[in-house]
């Protein structure tokens, strides 16, 4: 059994949910590049998540067969996606970025998407503080069993 | 018999709280993880068909084990698939914590009574 399996758990959320916030960063700050590094507009980036496999003290515990081996799952990063569709066409024929009609190719970044997703990860990160913070006093008012 | 079967009682419900606060913890985690099915850890009825058992309950105590269980009666909740509702878990995890805070104060007052039957003072 793993003392501190519940404060693990939680933490492996606090690293997704803020690379989360910070892929949305990144696609605001980008919101309007037309040349990104690969001289293409900036594609919106997305993060997708998975359950965390078990940790090496869950898979070895399970491979002796005790204590069934399954661990409380965290969560972690698959990948970083990017966004497939089409850019936006905006007609701005003084863009030195505008083709022969006259339309420039803006990232397909939608900056209200962006803030949503930012909020549903502020969210998901406070509910995660909450229940460190629950582990954390559940842990101690063990400890003072012994006082 | 200095820790009788209340005591063990209470020992296996701190311990199950906390199994089941890992998974509470898990399914928050999981809250944006597309397709993830909650878990949950039932140490209640465990717990209580264990207490139950009268003179074999000791044992049957000892033998408890915790493990989380996929909760598939629950209906996804989100447009991926996942079943966590962040709001019922952080309630359901508010709870849990509430019911391990009353089973390690009831085991630090029956520490008390023996500390003070034994004259250490409570």
């Amino acid at each position: 059994m793993s003392m501190f399996g519940g404060l693990e758990v939680s933490a492996s959320a606090l690293t997704a949910e803020r690379l989360r916030m910070d892929v949305v960063a990144e696609n605001l700050a980008n919101a309007q590049t037309t040349r990104g590094t690969d001289g293409q507009p900036y594609r919106r980036k997305e993060v997708v998540l998975q359950e965390q496999a078990g940790s090496f003290g869950a898979s070895l515990s399970a491979a002796m067969g005790t204590n069934g081996g399954k661990n409380g799952g965290g969560v972690e990063v698959a990948a970083i996606v990017e966004d497939q569709t089409p850019f936006k066409q905006v007609y701005d024929p003084g863009h030195p970025d505008a083709d022969a009609n006259g339309y420039v190719a803006m990232p397909n970044v939608d900056t209200v998407t962006e803030m949503v997703d930012l909020i549903g990860a502020q969210r998901a990160y406070e509910a995660n503080v909450t229940a460190m913070q629950a582990a954390k006093q559940m842990f101690s008012r063990t400890l003072d069993l012994l006082r | 018999m200095l820790f009788d079967t209340t005591q063990l009682a209470l020992e296996r419900a701190i311990e199950g709280a906390g199994k089941r606060h890992e998974a509470l913890a898990a399914n928050l985690a999981n809250a944006s993880t597309p397709g993830y099915q909650r878990v949950d850890v039932d140490f209640h009825t465990a717990l209580a068909s264990a207490v139950n058992r009268g003179e074999a309950s000791s044992a049957a105590l000892h033998s408890l084990s915790f493990e989380p269980a996929r909760d598939a009666s629950a209906g996804a909740v989100r447009a991926d698939g996942s079943t966590v509702d962040v709001d019922a878990e952080s309630a359901k995890l508010a709870a849990n914590a509430l019911e391990h805070q009353a089973a390690v104060q009831v085991a630090h007052a029956r520490i008390g009574i023996l500390k003070a039957a034994m004259g250490v003072g409570g």
